[in-house]
């Protein structure tokens, strides 16, 4: 950014002006002003795409701002947050958003590392069914929710059908409160636990084999050496993948809207995202939307925060 | 983009944006040692084909009918199926009468105008006006408020729309002293179509329900003769619920019952009937995945015989005609929702225009076209809807939409429909449907919807 030179020399200079001089051209020839074209104007975009509109964002949720007018900075409070907190839809949507997102994640890690470990046993055709635990993941949210809309149908859908036959009364995935969000949960795990085995598997592949070997001339047992040895070294790999899953779970608005097509998710499954959009889209209720998306920037933040401290601290940050 | 630079003084997401841009764009000019053309980038979105840089001056002598200067931009719902042909119809014709116009018509996504309503308010909010929209008139308007164009002098009372149009449409284009929409077609929402050949195994004779018991022991009767679903309703979203509610609210206490509870004196009695005969209806006659579809699906149903009947507006007319097995009168017929014969219960498309129009003119000139006759058919016979204008001659309808528009014309009351935006609030609206939505899409909780309802309507 700062490129003008200083072309003008001062003949009867100091020796201190002269050291400030060469200050100068030895910052304006160091490697971070050199590179700055390259990462400069990423930056640049970068903060005003994002910490910009986080920012603006911000400001907004202290206002009133309602409707089509102009936001009015004058009077800047809480209100909005307070009435947020306060506020039954709030409250039921911070707790779906919870259960979400520790109920999808942890179930997600227990089956990938499940398949992980059925697949690095070498069993026949492995590759095969890597493939496909992994592809439902290459799918869009859009398409798997139409999928999982005709799969949950109560009257010609397949799990209903499974349901049937095996005798018990068919049920109403999506349209009973009290089973909507773990059907929701469901399907996104069945979208995402292909992605966990193949971060499991990775970690799974680049432990040697001697320690396989060396466990069983111990006569450790199979259950024994992956609780006790290989397990606790997944650890990166859990980490990681957790925290995509999180982000991942903090974003199933896009499920959620591409399944019944509106802001209004099926009953009992709604989360901070979508009723965010509502307020904001339906009713025009920009600052208090605005609070609900700072609420949810915490809770996002609460779960990269520990993440990053824990790379930091092993020295990877 | 020609009148409305200077409007507005205070900060707002595009001014923080252009801001933030500018910066950029001359921070990254300073460093390339660029020109500063940059700026310009921002605005020619939505530039008119003839030009990006001198729009500004091209429209400066803009008074002379024949040509066109700027763009007319129409955003619509009007994504698929009826919906989609009765909106090619009326472009086409409007394209007839303006062939030198330059027009983008976008249609915005579907789903019962969500997409649209929410891209709508988020460009009228920047500041960013479209030439003009589709949305319902009455009190639905009260989402732009503020931001409307007034039609009165430029297009009612130049065209005498206010003669050839129904009385209670030219009212509920009113707003805040200002006329801003043009009605373009009127669904009617008391309907009950049904599927003929199941009601004749049933042994029902559709002319003699004329109550909301009598309608029950019809569903009665179709559940214990016949194989087929009596009803088909559609919940993945609760304003079928609402609507429906609302035909039995006024088949059950009559029109005024019906008028108090929008008006904000509710009969908490009336409201709790009403809702124990909705949930009689839900838990027992209807298909058990109505959670889960949407009303095209639902009036599928009742095209393949697996429902006997559904209650919508009759914007499922355009769906059936399209199917040219199920005819009406053959395979389909329909009736007023029981109860409230001789009542129209009102809906009305408009087209509503924002201030600030980026495009005055054209707008006038498109606003006065969506009044005239040729459009109201060209648009209406597609869509399922009718004209509101007075002076049409039912023989260029549709059989159905004639006998339609008769009842439009001759009816003893016209209840403007709660769950379309014309009889109270978008807020309001939102909390009725809230109600249903939290406490009605099964298990259905009476007590608790009709408290919700009362509460939204009484606030």
């Amino acid at each position: 950014m700062a490129t003008h030179d200083n072309t003008e020399h001062v003949s009867d200079a100091t020796d201190e002006a002269v050291g400030w001089e060469s200050k100068l051209r030895y910052f304006l020839n160091s490697d971070f002003v050199r590179s700055a074209p390259y990462w400069g104007i990423p930056f640049v975009l970068m903060s005003i795409a994002v910490y910009g509109g986080i920012g603006y964002n911000f400001a907004i949720s202290f206002t009133d701002y309602e409707g089509l007018g102009t936001p009015d900075y004058s009077t800047l409070d809480l209100e909005m947050y307070a009435q947020a907190l306060s506020s039954d839809a709030f409250i039921a949507a911070a707790q779906n958003n919870l259960v979400l997102l520790v109920g999808f994640t942890t179930i997600c890690l227990v089956l990938g590392l499940f398949l992980a470990i059925l697949l690095d046993h070498g069993i026949r055709f492995s590759e095969k069914f890597q493939t496909v635990y992994l592809l439902p993941m290459s799918l869009s949210f859009v398409v798997t929710a139409q999928l999982w809309l005709w799969m949950f149908n109560v009257e010609s859908g397949i799990l209903n059908l499974v349901v049937t036959t095996l005798g018990f009364n068919p049920v109403d995935w999506l349209g009973n409160p009290s089973i909507a969000l773990g059907a929701v949960i469901f399907a996104l795990i069945w979208q995402f636990s292909g992605y966990t085995m193949v971060v499991y598997l990775a970690g799974l592949q680049s432990i040697p084999d001697d320690q396989f070997e060396a466990a069983r001339v111990d006569g450790a047992s199979i259950t024994r050496t992956y609780l006790r040895i290989i397990v606790p070294q997944l650890k990166e790999a859990s980490v990681s993948a957790a925290v995509v899953l999180m982000v991942f779970a903090l974003k199933a608005f896009t499920f959620l809207y591409a399944l019944v097509g509106r802001y209004r998710p099926p009953n009992g499954t709604d989360i901070l995202a979508t009723l965010m959009v509502r307020r904001a889209f339906k009713f025009g209720e920009w600052a208090y939307s605005a609070a609900i998306a700072t609420m949810l920037l915490i809770m996002a933040l609460g779960v990269i925060g520990p993440y990053l401290y824990y790379q930091y601290k092993q020295g990877s940050l | 983009m020609v009148e409305h630079d200077s409007s507005d003084e205070s900060v707002n997401r595009r001014k923080y944006l252009k801001a933030l841009t500018v910066g950029a764009a001359a921070g990254i000019a300073g460093c390339t040692g660029g020109g500063g053309t940059e700026t310009e980038s921002t605005e020619s979105g939505n530039g008119n084909g003839s030009g990006g840089s001198t729009d500004d001056t091209e429209t400066s002598g803009s008074s002379s009918g024949g040509s066109w200067d700027s763009q007319l931009e129409v955003l619509h719902g009007w994504a698929g199926g009826d919906g989609e042909a009765a909106v090619t119809a009326l472009i086409e014709a409007f394209e007839e009468e303006h062939p030198e116009m330059d027009t983008n018509f976008q249609a915005v996504g579907a789903s019962a105008n969500v997409n649209l309503n929410a891209t709508i308010l988020r460009r009228l909010a920047n500041n960013n006006p479209m030439s003009s929209f589709a949305n319902w008139p009455g009190k639905n308007l009260e989402r732009y408020s503020g931001a409307l164009m007034d039609l009165e002098a430029d297009v009612w009372d130049a065209e005498g729309f206010k003669d050839t149009m129904q009385a209670r449409a030219v009212e509920l284009c009113k707003f805040n002293d200002q006329m801003p929409a043009v009605p373009i077609g009127s669904h009617r929402m008391n309907n009950l179509f049904y599927n003929t050949a199941v009601f004749e195994e049933a042994g029902i004779d559709a002319s003699s329900l004329d109550s909301v018991d009598a309608l029950l022991d019809a569903l009665e009767a179709i559940d214990q003769n016949t194989d087929v679903t009596p009803m088909a309703q559609a919940m993945v979203a609760p304003w079928t619920n609402l609507q429906l509610w609302a035909q039995i609210l006024t088949s059950q206490s009559g029109v005024e019952a019906y008028t108090n509870f929008i008006e904000g004196n509710p009969d908490r009695a009336a409201v709790v009937e009403a809702l124990e005969a909705l949930k009689t209806i839900n838990e027992n006659y209807i298909t058990a995945d109505a959670s889960s579809i949407s009303f095209t699906t639902a009036g599928q149903k009742v095209i393949s015989g697996n429902a006997a009947t559904i209650h919508q507006g009759n914007w499922v007319y355009g769906m059936f005609r399209a199917d040219d097995s199920f005819n009406y009168k053959e395979q389909w017929d329909w009736i007023p929702f029981p109860g409230t014969e001789g009542i129209y219960f009102y809906h009305v498309d408009s087209i509503v225009a924002p201030s600030n129009n980026p495009s005055r003119e054209e707008t006038i000139a498109w606003q006065k076209f969506v009044g005239t006759k040729e459009a109201q058919i060209a648009f209406n016979n597609p869509k399922g809807s009718v004209p509101l204008r007075t002076d049409i001659d039912p023989s260029e309808l549709t059989d159905f939409l004639a006998m339609t528009y008769e009842d439009l014309t001759d009816s003893e009351a016209y209840p403007p429909t709660i769950a379309h935006g014309l009889a109270v609030t978008p807020k309001t609206m939102g909390a009725c449907k809230t109600a249903f939505g939290d406490n009605f899409m099964g298990p259905f909780k009476v007590e608790a919807t009709a408290d919700a309802l009362i509460a939204a309507v009484s606030e």
